[in-house]
């Protein structure tokens, strides 16, 4: 008995001391890091993946590893809001209601197993059979059947004519899956990649990390500046931020505070570089047009007259957001700031002319209902902000509102609130996702408008491969909105991202997708 | 001999049969209680905006989360006795993946936490009952009882503050190991600071350790608080006991009295006491694991409730019930053994 006593404490001892003489090793951290080209980039986020089974992701973190492990049909070269072809050697509509795509012959997944046609059919037509309640398989509704004729031709029927098919198909949701691999009804094992991108993942531990190197069976034009990426995730923003502080990750984006970030950007002499780069996410203040005092357009014009974005997102925001004068996006086609152009500078003599002449009794009482639980904690210093500048002005007694996240969006999709403030990413980057969502009768946001010019130039838009005609269109609808102002657009986010000395390439990678593409970030 | 063991047995038995119902009501109670609570997995994931009510409509009932509350009771109950607690729905992982892969981490930080509680506990109140009544028993007791009474987010917070972010001394708990430590540790138990030993890979063991050290170090010292007072009561009670005395009056010196007579039977309470820790780091992982934002089941918890995630909410909270009464059974069976008394 004593001696097993005593052998138990020496092991003890043992184990102790071992990790105690381990703990006074050295700290290489990078020993596993190839130079140069081959170097492994470490990115530090917060933001989790859902799902890696392209049927079940539709999140940004998620379509990140989507967009570097995956080919899609064509695909969306970083900064660019035009479609190169990827997996395809060439796509087209022969008709309105038909897409067809010829694939680049050879091609496999990173396992070898050849990529053929019937691999593109299985994985749309399984997105849409397992139509997953988290995933993206909403927007295939325009898709009717697809078609595989060979091994490198695909078919496309579409129930109506809609050319953002093309751009829907290029993005996150047109991800091939292995036929041989994949299950065609149900989704696949939790951590389960195979693609035929430029990277395969190599590890992954759910709500950790996931490792990924490059696939040496992948045939595209993609080069990249690294042999390795990591992408390790922090559960919150102080730890990424010490992170990045002690060179734990090489690259920090989302996550980061207004606050982390402006304190970070006083580091450069530590070599630690803030980068700024374009983002597609909008903020708005959403009008249901049946509901009083918004159902009045000239209330609506008085409040887009008199909100000054710039001093709110200085206030709020230390400048990490742009304004939005208008609903399409800065970075995409037809952009044009309809909103400056009819209002231009904040004026509260024109707001109370605009009320007057529509004999409207002023202070006008107006409850904002706001969530900062579901956009963030600074929503609240965005909205004390607007009614600061709407009561300052005379014209509006403001009542500012909130609630869980949940019962919001039962309220507004009820049409109980008024004016409501909200958000919105583009699921792909085409500005009719800018207009479609908002502007038609049934739109997302419940409003209640429906204008018939508004609706016939969606169609039109819809109809047309011609970028002039659409842009046409998309510049008028933009204008119908800056008078009807059944939203009135706030600001545009911006994509932030901090690097270590001897990173490079980030900035390619902060476009609107707001997705990253591993391969241009390289490691001195 | 046999009329004991009979006894035990039976004893054994009640306190399992005791055990079902003790799990089948905490169940029922999540299972009600989330569903209850606002929201479901399908909206508190659509991102608001996205879909249109007749789609979450639509999605809510693909996934059958509009079918009575009974049936879906009864197919969940059935999953369970089946031992399939099922796949979440928001990042579609089987709850058993959860269990194995961050209940490693789980594992690493209580037992981590106790080796550190032992380790500073018992001789602080060894000491502290030996030499009761002098300043260095008054300085160990308060501090003991400060230790239990700090809430572990309150140390947790400063320990970071200090050590973390003040001194520099540790890198933030909120990672098991640095990142390539982690991608090139090949996994085959799921509790990191093993795999990295069974690969011989002493730089990764160091560190991991280095990152253990914050949480497992301000965990332990909240429980040693517990030890302290546990085994300075005991050794002080035996000291005082008459075979203490007789071996005194044989002339044997103090300080064999105390280490070989009055310390060993001191030490039996603080088994009870560990399994009561255990059950307790492990019932209060949620807690501690927010506060070091250490990834375990605790931290996956909260994430998943965040995320009305019916499913993993219900498979997390079941397993770590079923731990904590199983540690719990574990205790009394022990106790009966140890003392009979507790039988009747």
């Amino acid at each position: 008995m004593a001696r097993t006593k005593r052998a138990i404490a020496a092991a003890t001892v043992g184990i102790l001391a071992a990790t105690t003489l381990a703990a006074c090793g050295s700290d290489d951290k990078d020993k596993n890091t190839a130079g140069g080209g081959g170097s492994t980039v470490i990115l530090g986020t917060t933001d989790k993946p859902g799902s890696l089974d392209p049927a079940a992701a539709y999140d940004l973190p998620s379509w990140t590893i989507i967009r570097n492990t995956f080919q899609k049909l064509y695909r969306y070269p970083e900064g660019s809001t035009t479609a190169v072809p990827d997996a395809a050697e060439k796509c087209e509509f022969p008709d309105p209601k038909t897409y067809t795509c010829t694939l680049k012959p050879g091609q496999t997944f990173s396992d070898g197993t050849p990529l053929t046609a019937k691999d593109v059919k299985f994985s749309f037509d399984r997105m849409v059979k397992i139509n997953d309640p988290n995933g993206p398989a909403g927007l295939l509704a325009a898709m009717d059947t697809v078609e595989a004729p060979d091994d490198l031709k695909v078919v496309f029927h579409l129930k109506a004519a809609d050319v953002t098919f093309a751009s829907i198909v290029a993005s996150e949701v047109g991800a091939i899956v292995p036929a041989a691999k994949y299950p065609a009804d149900k989704l696949a094992d939790s951590g389960f990649v195979l693609g035929s991108g430029p990277y395969k993942l190599t590890k992954f531990t759910a709500d950790q990390q996931a490792g990924f190197e490059l696939n040496d069976k992948y045939k595209g034009d993609i080069k990249s500046a690294n042999g390795k990426f990591v992408i390790q995730y922090f559960p919150q923003s102080s730890a990424l931020k010490q992170a990045i502080e002690n060179g734990t990750v090489d690259v920090a984006v989302t996550g980061l505070s207004p606050t982390d970030i402006q304190d970070l950007r006083g580091k450069s002499a530590q070599g630690i570089k803030v980068i700024d780069g374009i983002g597609s996410t909008i903020r708005f203040m959403a009008f249901n047009v049946k509901n009083a005092p918004a159902d009045n357009k000239a209330v609506r014009q008085a409040i887009a007259q008199t909100v000054d974005r710039e001093a709110m997102i200085k206030q709020a925001y230390n400048g990490t957001v742009d304004p939005l004068y208008t609903l399409v996006a800065n970075g995409f086609a037809g952009h044009a700031d309809a909103f400056k152009e009819k209002y231009g500078a904040p004026s509260k003599e024109k707001a109370k002319a605009i009320l007057d002449a529509a004999g409207v009794k002023t202070p006008v009482d107006l409850t904002l209902w706001y969530n900062p639980g579901h956009y963030g904690a600074t929503t609240a210093d965005e909205y004390t902000e607007i009614k600061r500048q709407l009561d300052e002005s005379g014209l509006f007694k403001v009542k500012l509102e909130t609630t869980e996240w949940e019962a919001y969006k039962k309220a507004y999709a009820a049409g109980e609130y008024a004016i409501f403030g909200a958000g919105w990413q583009p699921d792909f980057p085409d500005s009719d996702n800018y207009v479609a969502p908002f502007l038609l009768p049934d739109g997302t946001f419940h409003v209640n408008y429906n204008n018939q010019a508004a609706t016939d130039l969606i169609a039109k838009e819809h109809n047309s491969a011609d970028p002039t005609v659409r842009n046409q269109a998309f510049t008028e609808l933009q204008k119908i909105a800056a008078e009807d102002v059944p939203f009135l657009p706030l600001w545009q986010g911006k994509q932030v991202a901090v690097t270590r000395p001897g990173i490079e390439g980030v900035d390619k990678t902060l476009d609107v997708s707001v997705l990253i593409s591993f391969w241009v970030i390289g490691k001195k | 001999m046999s009329q004991k063991s009979g006894s035990l047995g039976r004893y054994f038995a009640i306190r399992l049969a005791l055990a079902v119902p003790m799990v089948l009501i905490l169940l029922t109670l999540v299972f009600f209680m989330m569903r209850v609570a606002p929201g479901d997995p399908v909206t508190a994931s659509a991102g608001g905006a996205k879909m249109t009510a007749e789609q979450i409509e639509a999605k809510r009932h693909a996934a059958g989360f509009d079918r009575p509350l009974l049936s879906q009771y009864g197919d969940y109950l059935g999953d369970v006795i089946r031992g399939d607690f099922g796949t979440t729905i928001s990042d579609h992982r089987p709850v058993m993946d959860i269990i194995v892969e961050n209940g490693g981490a789980t594992l690493t930080l209580t037992l981590a936490a106790m080796v550190v509680a032992l380790g500073v506990g018992i001789p602080l109140g060894r000491l502290a009952g030996r030499w009761r009544d002098t300043p260095f028993d008054v300085a160990t007791r308060l501090f003991g009882i400060v230790m239990y009474a700090a809430p572990a987010f309150v140390l947790g917070a400063l320990a970071q503050l200090v050590v973390v972010k003040k001194l520099h001394w540790l890198d933030d708990s909120s990672l098991q190991a640095s990142p390539l430590v982690q991608l090139n540790t090949p996994t085959k138990t799921h509790i990191l600071i093993v795999d990295a030993m069974l690969a011989g890979d002493w730089d990764a063991v160091n560190d991991i350790f280095l990152h253990l050290i914050l949480p497992a170090g301000t965990l332990g010292l909240i429980i040693a608080g517990v030890f302290i007072r546990v085994v300075r009561v005991n050794l002080i009670q035996t000291l005082r006991g008459d075979y203490v005395e007789a071996a005194r009056a044989r002339g044997i010196a103090e300080k064999s009295v105390v280490n070989r007579h009055a310390f060993r039977n001191a030490l039996v309470a603080v088994t009870t006491v560990i399994g009561m820790q255990f059950a307790i780091l492990l019932g209060g992982s949620v807690l501690t694991e927010k506060t070091f934002s250490w990834p375990g089941l605790g931290n996956q918890l909260i994430n998943y409730l965040n995320a009305r995630d019916y499913i993993a909410v219900q498979g997390i909270v079941t397993f770590i019930a079923v731990v904590v009464v199983g540690i719990s059974i574990l205790i009394d069976f022990v106790n009966a053994l140890i003392d009979p008394r507790v039988r009747y």
